[in-house]
């Protein structure tokens, strides 16, 4: 009864994340000509670890400028700094955290 | 040890300990120096074979970032993990954690190329993070030709150093020794040239001494006459003890099967005088007779040595008891004793522990040496003011 409750909530937040994610992240950038992933696999290739790419994300959602910003100048200049994000903390952490799952490079190379 | 047996020189027990010491201190310094130059050559080999495959292992570390690039560019449709034979790969995270690896490869970060249970490890930090991979570490197994080749030469140059080294060590011992054994052979050469002028006056007086008869002299000249005696046979004894220190290496000795107990008679016969003078009562306690091949000559200097001090280190009016069993013969007397702690060191030569009697200190180095040489066992024990114990068994 205790695992299925814990299975419950937890399955429970990952959803409510991915919601977050794919309604105030995935939902805008469907309208850009690159596709979301690009971006993470720049942020990792820059800070390499977990900690350091989440980070970053945040660091750069909360405030945007073209210093922060892991795209190529000439991507910047076309399409500009991204608006600061309206969302809250947590929401944002829970988005990053999806965004993180959905792309990451641990356990998918064979 | 080797250098005072080759020059036939007695040395005490503390010279033969400092020999000792010197000579393992010695090795030990020499294991230590040999020790430490093998290390260092035995590490710069090593660096040597690391430096060599060093640009084997890049060349393959840059064809495997070139595959990471393409992988991190491509990854929604290749997934496949680069793959180079013979070798071995993993890429660590900014936070060391591990992203892939081919076999089990771990993360040290104290050098960028080192060797590790046989195998080589060089740690490539490439520019840009493909894949989030800040550490790429590759590995090849190390085919070991370089190790069998250094001990082969390590095994043959540390024989030919620890030989050297020996070599060396024998002529520094030789060295040191020289100032030693020409002060002994100083001491002997002087005692042997000492005691071969004393030979034909003691002599003399002892022979004529034994022709004079005594039932002839009145009271007082035979008082007299008995004292010279006493001093005559003193001389002989130390002359003997003496002859026999300077020579006694080159003694032949000539063993014959003897009656423990006439012997014994003989040699406190021969005593009698030199007891009475300091009215020391000697006596024999025959348990049972018993018979030993030996040279007579030296088991009387054995004898002689041991009653000798038995009545020399007694009281006025003492007793000296020489008790004969089967397998043993005990020298016991009432006399001062010796300090415990000076008992082990008796048997060396020119050991001494009293000052108020006469002597070289060489009786019981005479006794211990006999004893050697017929496997005889010495115990002796002693307590002060009270009398010692010398038993000889075999």
């Amino acid at each position: 009864m205790v695992k299925t409750l814990i299975f419950l909530t937890l399955f429970s937040s990952i959803l409510f994340s991915s919601t977050i994610y794919e309604k105030n992240c995935v939902s805008c950038h469907k309208k850009l000509p690159v596709s979301i992933d690009k971006y993470f696999y720049r942020y990792l290739l820059k800070y390499s670890s977990e900690k350091d790419t989440k980070k970053a994300i945040y660091l750069y959602l909360k405030k945007p400028t073209k210093e922060k910003s892991v795209m190529a100048e000439a991507f910047i200049s076309r399409f500009g700094v991204k608006p600061k994000t309206t969302l809250h903390d947590n929401e944002l952490k829970k988005a990053i955290n999806s965004y993180w799952r959905k792309y990451k490079v641990f356990g998918k190379l064979q | 040890m080797l250098a005072s047996k080759s020059w036939d020189i007695d040395l005490a027990q503390s010279e033969k300990q400092t020999l000792f010491r010197f000579s393992s201190l010695y090795i030990l310094l020499s294991i230590v120096i040999i020790s430490v130059f093998s290390y260092m050559y035995y590490d710069s080999q090593k660096e040597l074979m690391l430096q060599e495959k060093k640009s084997l292992l890049q060349e393959h570390s840059k064809t495997l970032l070139q595959d990471l690039k393409y992988l991190h560019i491509n990854f929604d449709k290749e997934r496949t993990y680069p793959r180079v034979p013979n070798f071995n790969s993993a890429i660590f995270d900014s936070d060391k954690k591990l992203i892939f690896s081919t076999s089990d490869i771990k993360l040290r970060l104290h050098k960028i190329l080192y060797l590790e249970n046989s195998k080589i490890y060089l740690v490539n930090i490439p520019e840009s993070y493909y894949l989030g991979a800040k550490y790429v570490v590759l590995s090849m197994s190390d085919d070991e030709v370089w190790l069998k080749k250094t001990k082969k030469e390590l095994i043959i140059f540390n024989s030919i150093a620890f030989v050297f080294m020996l070599f060396i060590g024998y002529i520094l011992l030789r060295l040191f020794l020289k100032p030693m054994r020409d002060a002994i052979h100083l001491l002997d050469r002087f005692i042997k040239d000492t005691t071969h002028e004393l030979n034909t006056p003691v002599s003399t007086i002892v022979t004529n001494i034994e022709m004079i008869d005594t039932s002839l002299l009145d009271e007082k000249l035979k008082k007299k006459i008995n004292r010279i005696d006493i001093g005559a046979k003193t001389i002989s004894n130390i002359y003997q003890d003496l002859t026999y220190l300077t020579l006694g290496n080159k003694i032949v000795s000539n063993d014959e099967k003897l009656d423990i107990y006439h012997v014994v008679l003989e040699r406190v016969e021969y005593f009698n005088s030199l007891a009475l003078a300091k009215k020391v009562t000697l006596s024999i306690t025959l348990l049972q007779n018993t018979t030993l091949v030996i040279d007579k000559a030296k088991f009387s200097k054995l004898l002689d040595n041991l009653i000798s001090n038995a009545i020399k280190y007694n009281k006025i009016k003492g007793t000296v008891e020489i008790i004969i069993s089967k397998n043993s013969i005990i020298v016991k007397d009432s006399g001062i004793g010796i300090e415990p702690q000076n008992i082990s060191k008796m048997q060396e030569r020119y050991a001494r522990f009293n000052k108020s009697s006469g002597g070289f200190g060489i009786g019981l180095s005479i006794v211990s040496h006999i004893a050697k040489e017929y496997k005889l066992n010495i115990k002796i024990d002693s307590k002060e003011n009270q009398g010692t114990e010398v038993i000889i068994s075999w």
